[in-house]
């Protein structure tokens, strides 16, 4: 308790009683490290803040009039979209802003990757933003279903039958989760609350510990910065900077609300409410779920129905589970970095994921197979597309990588990604064996490099 | 020096102010539509003269009043002594607790907090300001009842 | 009889030994252990299942007739049991011995001789095994004598076999017989009733006045189509069976074996004197109701017996034609009838509806047919017929202006109300317009047979109506989209001039003093 300000101010008054002048201090002090090409890259956890708080905003606005139920999902959207007084744009900006939230959400995911923030003494902010990034893509799913459309049934539908793969609980946890054996109008009602209730509750807890960490440890300086950094004062230098981002972000929102009210038109980002959901219809061809959920949803098609022993979903729910595994473990697994050296290798992880994640959800839009309507596209020409634009992406990071960050030279996750693009696409062979091969092919490509490691320390050669 | 410090005070003085006024004008354009969207709207329905279903003329035979809706309206239809029937607004002058007519007594009731009118709607004991607005009421030939909105 | 004896001894024992009774009465049960020449088993697997499936005393008779030895042999037992019948059905041919003999591979006329597949065994067309047990009579009962004389109990050919027809050289050339064969049972109400209710009896009368009957029955042109030609003879089926040649959807094939067959009908005339066209066929194939009744299925449209009459088919004469076209398009009759071209029509003696439609490659009707240019119905005919009153080719063109002009609207709005819904505004209060637009506009094409500009206006104007309103309505749309763009800009540019105004605070913010 602070007797020393005599202000007899608003601020005084608390202060006298909560001991506030400390954390005004605190506040006064905190820096922003400002290195050459960092910078841009601190902006972009505010950005997904800001983008969260719009749907918080635009949610609570539309809870206002929808109306969750048999006869009231879809016909409450509709009347928002058409009667309500600017419900078309809340609803827009509702759809849009979960978009724009998960791209900056993902991109800020890869950026601390990238500057390598997780380290030590941020393991948990790490571990926490992969709890949020899990957390958002739970409020996708959880939403998708509330317009009661033909699109969110099924994408729901095949969502959670995915669960089943589970073993030992899968198949209750399924029924749990859609309140019944199969998709009705009881697992829209627990959509809903989760969507409203349980996941902002999770969320804000967890946003809570992800900001009370960087508050308390501060911003992490790129690796490699010995020297003492300049830094920039948070308040109210970076605050405004962000407040200006934010406002150029609402922007961007506000036009394609009004342009754009139904999403891009790419598929897995259009949100047309179109036809009510009939659970006896079948599911009608091309139907896909979410951009973000693509890249699980092309791995479960190229699973065959058994493997090992196991059912095919089963095992590519494995294998999502143990990549997800090792991306929530990385500030423990890169041990370089944890002794603050160069880590190479971590850095090409991250690019490796996004040329894996990348080829799958490409496979998974047909890019290349276009057919006449009412002819599926040829999977063999969808690869070979794919397995181009992905080697055309791998091609354009070695040419950033040569310029911007020549120091890494570690090439072995990538190039097993790239390779499995090119195996599938223009070996032939199917997905899953080709990676199995680049899988091989990498550990052997590991085991010989540590091998040579090995060999050039004995030798007495600095690695 | 002290010139340019006192440039620079009004320069940065002016720029708050601007900057406020921006702020402020933003918040406008932001606020608008969000009020737009919260305010109720007009409830639809038809606004004419309600005519009293089966269901609502037995009730009015059997224990002499019936609550209809019109609209957001509550009307209280009654049929008195004299065999005549009469509609009041429902909804008491005091806090807008639904009405009732007590035959035996030839009063309108609120239960709320013991208001009180007579059958013109005229208030008679409690705590209600102010009288019951009256309708208008047609008693057809085949027997059926209507009631118009309008005030009698 | 000493292997007889030994088998069932052998059957016995396993049986006893096993403690059941064999399924297989004794004297088909030798048959089983029979080869072919090819080395299999001459009563197959799927025989063999399926004669364990029968009822007992349904195996019990085929037992029964193998002892009599009318059933023969191995081969003769397996072409029943290839026949898949119920157990009553093949009750029924078990008891007749016509069947059981006629279905023995061991006679030696292939001429008299059911088989399974006339084609492959080269027997005639009209012995198919299969078909005859599909067959009404059959089904109902009337076996082979009934037509064909004898008893059902006959085990050898008697007499009275084929007694009741002519001559077999005969009756081939000269078919006057069939009608009055048929009709003996046919026509006796008394008869039918037995069988059938509720099925006329009257076809002989009827047909004796058809074109059909006066060219058998009068002229003695054995050509002449009678009861064979178009009902077969052992298949027959009920007319509403899809497989019966007399169902809608195959009536054309059958009466277009002849009637499309320009070598068959060479020779024959029309009643105005001209050679019998064959084409009718194919021109029904194209019409609008040829392509309903084969195509899609639907039992609603005409065959060629709707208009021409099953017993009684005779070429109809114009009136009556176009009564037949009001059973269904009951209200563009009702219009005509009101109309001025009913007289004018009746005055050429032209048929109503086939004048302008034509009668069978009726064509899906355009709005190009009407108007007052070379090329239109209405145009081509006025100029002959109407020069004296203008009026008919100004309703004509009329018509036409008018029908074009809703047709533009509906066209143009159904373009827009894409556009519309893309931008994300309200488009069903625009659909439902167009819809209204397009059943007026159906309503309007069909008021063109009251040939009367008043009544055909009534309709137009509740098009025009509905084109009005979707136009109105899409310029709200278009003005509420307008006013979503001045919002955004509004709101764009208040926070271009915040972040305008932040951006340069904070570079004054940090400016070095």
């Amino acid at each position: 308790m602070s007797q020393a300000t005599p202000r007899k101010s608003l601020f005084g008054w608390l202060d006298q009683r909560y001991g506030l002048a400390p954390l005004v201090e605190f506040a006064k002090h905190k820096e922003v490290p400002v290195g050459a090409h960092s910078m841009f890259w601190y902006y972009l956890g505010g950005t997904t803040l800001f983008f969260f708080a719009l749907q918080i905003a635009s949610g609570v606005l539309l809870l206002m009039y929808y109306q969750p139920g048999e006869a009231t999902s879809y016909e409450s959207i509709r009347y928002i979209t058409t009667h309500v007084p600017f419900g078309w744009l809340v609803r827009s900006i509702h759809c849009w802003s979960a978009h724009l939230m998960i791209i900056s959400l993902v991109v800020h995911m890869f950026s601390t990757l990238m500057l390598k923030a997780y380290r030590p003494p941020r393991e948990l902010t790490w571990v926490s933003g992969f709890f949020l990034f899990s957390l958002a893509l739970g409020f996708g799913f959880s939403g998708y279903l509330l317009p009661w459309n033909e699109l969110s049934f099924f994408a729901t539908a095949v969502g959670t039958d995915s669960m089943k793969a589970v073993p030992g609980v899968g198949d209750w946890m399924m029924q749990v989760l859609r309140g019944g054996p199969e998709v009705t109008i009881n697992t829209l009602y627990r959509f809903f609350a989760l969507h409203v209730v349980v996941l902002p509750l999770a969320a804000f807890s967890f946003i809570g510990l992800h900001l009370l960490f960087v508050q308390r440890q501060g911003m992490a300086k790129p690796m490699g910065h010995v020297a003492p950094t300049r830094g920039m004062r948070f308040f109210p230098n970076f605050a405004l900077r962000d407040a200006l981002i934010w406002l150029c972000c609402l922007i961007v929102v506000a036009t394609v609300a009004v342009y754009l009210p139904y999403g891009p038109g790419i598929p897995g980002m259009d949100w047309e409410l179109g036809k009510k959901a009939n659970p006896l219809a079948p599911a009608y061809p091309g139907i896909k779920p979410e951009w973000y959920f693509l890249w699980i949803y092309q791995l479960l098609k190229e699973f065959p129905p058994h493997l090992l022993g196991l059912e095919g979903p089963q095992a590519a729910i494995l294998v999502v589970a143990v990549l997800l595994g090792v991306w929530a473990l990385v500030p423990w697994l890169d041990r370089q970095a944890r002794r603050e050296l160069p880590s190479p290798a971590f850095g090409d992880l991250g690019m490796a994921a996004l040329l894996f994640i990348a080829y799958l959800t490409l496979k998974a839009w047909d890019i290349g197979g276009k057919g006449s309507p009412g002819v599926l596209p040829d999977p063999q020409l969808v690869s070979q597309a794919c397995a181009g634009i992905a080697v055309g992406l791998a091609v354009v990071a070695l040419i950033v990588r040569r310029l911007f960050y020549r120091q890494n030279r570690f090439f072995l996750f990538s190039g097993a990604a790239t390779l499995i693009a090119v195996l599938n696409g223009w070996a032939g062979l199917t997905w899953l064996v080709a990676a199995c091969t680049s899988a091989l092919a990498l550990l052997a490509a590991l085991v010989l490099r540590w091998l040579w490691l090995r060999r050039t320390e004995a030798q007495g050669a600095v690695p | 020096m002290e010139n340019r410090l006192a440039l620079r005070t009004t320069r940065r003085s002016f720029l708050d102010l601007l900057l406020g006024a921006a702020a402020l004008g933003w918040l406008g354009s932001l606020l608008y539509p969000v009020l737009r969207y919260l305010k109720p709207m007009a409830a639809a329905g038809p606004g004419g003269p309600v005519k009293l279903a089966q269901e609502e003329l037995a009730k009015l035979e059997k224990e002499r009043f019936v609550i209809l809706r019109a609209g957001t309206s509550r009307i209280l239809v009654l049929q008195d002594g004299t065999q005549q029937i009469r509609a009041l607004s429902a909804k008491c002058t005091h806090e807008g607790c639904t009405v009732q007519f007590v035959p035996g007594e030839s009063v309108i009731w609120c239960a709320c907090h013991n208001g009180r009118f007579d059958l013109d709607g005229k208030v008679l004991a409690g705590p209600p300001p102010r009288p019951l607005p009256r309708y208008v009421v047609q008693r057809a030939k085949d027997g059926s009842v209507t009631v118009s909105p309008e005030k009698a | 009889m000493t292997h007889l004896l030994l088998a069932t001894l052998l059957t016995a024992a396993a049986a006893t030994a096993e403690g059941a009774p064999s399924p297989w009465p004794s004297a088909i049960a030798p048959w089983l252990d029979e080869k072919g020449p090819d080395g299999g088993m001459i009563i197959g697997e799927a025989q063999r299942a399926y004669f364990l499936q029968l009822p007992e005393h349904t195996r019990q008779l085929m037992g029964e007739v193998a002892d009599s030895q009318l059933l023969a042999s191995a081969r003769h037992a397996n072409v029943l049991l290839s026949l898949d019948l119920s157990p009553q059905a093949l009750e029924l041919a078990l008891q007749d011995n016509c069947v059981v003999c006629h279905t023995d591979p061991g006679i030696g006329d292939p001429n008299t001789l059911f088989s399974l597949d006339p084609k492959a065994t080269g027997t005639p067309a009209h012995l198919n095994l299969k078909e005859f047990i599909s067959d009404v009579h059959f089904r109902k009962g009337l076996s082979c004598s009934g037509c064909h004389g004898g008893t059902p109990q006959d085990e050898m050919m008697t007499k009275a076999i084929g007694q009741r027809w002519p001559k077999k050289a005969e009756r081939h050339q000269d078919r006057t017989w069939i009608p009055a064969f048929c009709a003996r049972c046919h026509a006796d109400q008394e008869f039918m009733r037995n069988f059938n209710p509720s099925l006329p009896t009257d076809q002989l009368a009827k047909y004796q006045h058809s074109r059909h009957g006066q060219l058998l029955l009068e002229e003695h042109d054995s050509k002449a189509a009678q009861c064979v030609s178009c009902h077969g003879v052992h298949g027959i089926r009920d007319a509403k069976s899809r497989l019966s040649r007399v169902h809608p959807q195959q009536i054309p094939e059958t009466c277009g074996t002849c009637h499309a067959n320009a070598e068959y009908m060479a020779g024959y005339k029309t009643e105005t004197g001209e050679p019998m066209p064959t084409h009718q066929l194919a021109e029904f194939k194209q019409g609008v109701h040829g392509k309903a009744l084969l195509e899609k299925g639907d039992l609603g449209a005409p065959a060629c017996n709707t208009c021409h009459g099953n017993h009684a088919a005779a070429p109809p004469k114009v009136a009556s034609v176009s009564q037949v076209c009001r059973t269904c398009h009951a209200l563009n009759g009702q219009l005509f009838d009101g109309s001025k071209h009913k007289a004018a029509f009746e005055k050429h003696q032209w048929p109503e509806c086939g004048q302008c439609h034509g009668k069978h490659a009726i064509a899906h009707p355009t709005d190009a047919l009407i108007g007052n240019a070379p090329g239109t119905l209405c145009g081509d005919c006025h100029a002959k017929f109407a020069t004296d009153d203008p009026k008919c080719a100004g309703t004509a063109v009329q018509f036409k202006a008018t029908l074009d002009e809703l047709a533009a609207a509906d066209r143009s709005l159904s373009e827009q109300v894409e556009r519309v819904a893309e931008k994300g505004l309200d488009v069903e209060p625009l659909t439902t317009s167009v819809s209204e637009l397009e059943e007026a506009l159906v309503q309007t094409r069909t008021r063109v047979h009251s040939f009367d500009q008043s009544t055909f206006d009534v309709q137009a104007a509740v098009g025009r109506e509905a084109a009005k309103k979707g136009e109105a309505q899409l310029h709200t749309a278009r003005e509420e989209f307008s006013s979503r763009r001045r919002g955004l800009l509004g709101s764009i540019a208040s926070m271009g001039v915040l972040a305008v105004v932040l951006y340069l605070r904070i570079r004054q913010m940090e400016k070095k003093p």
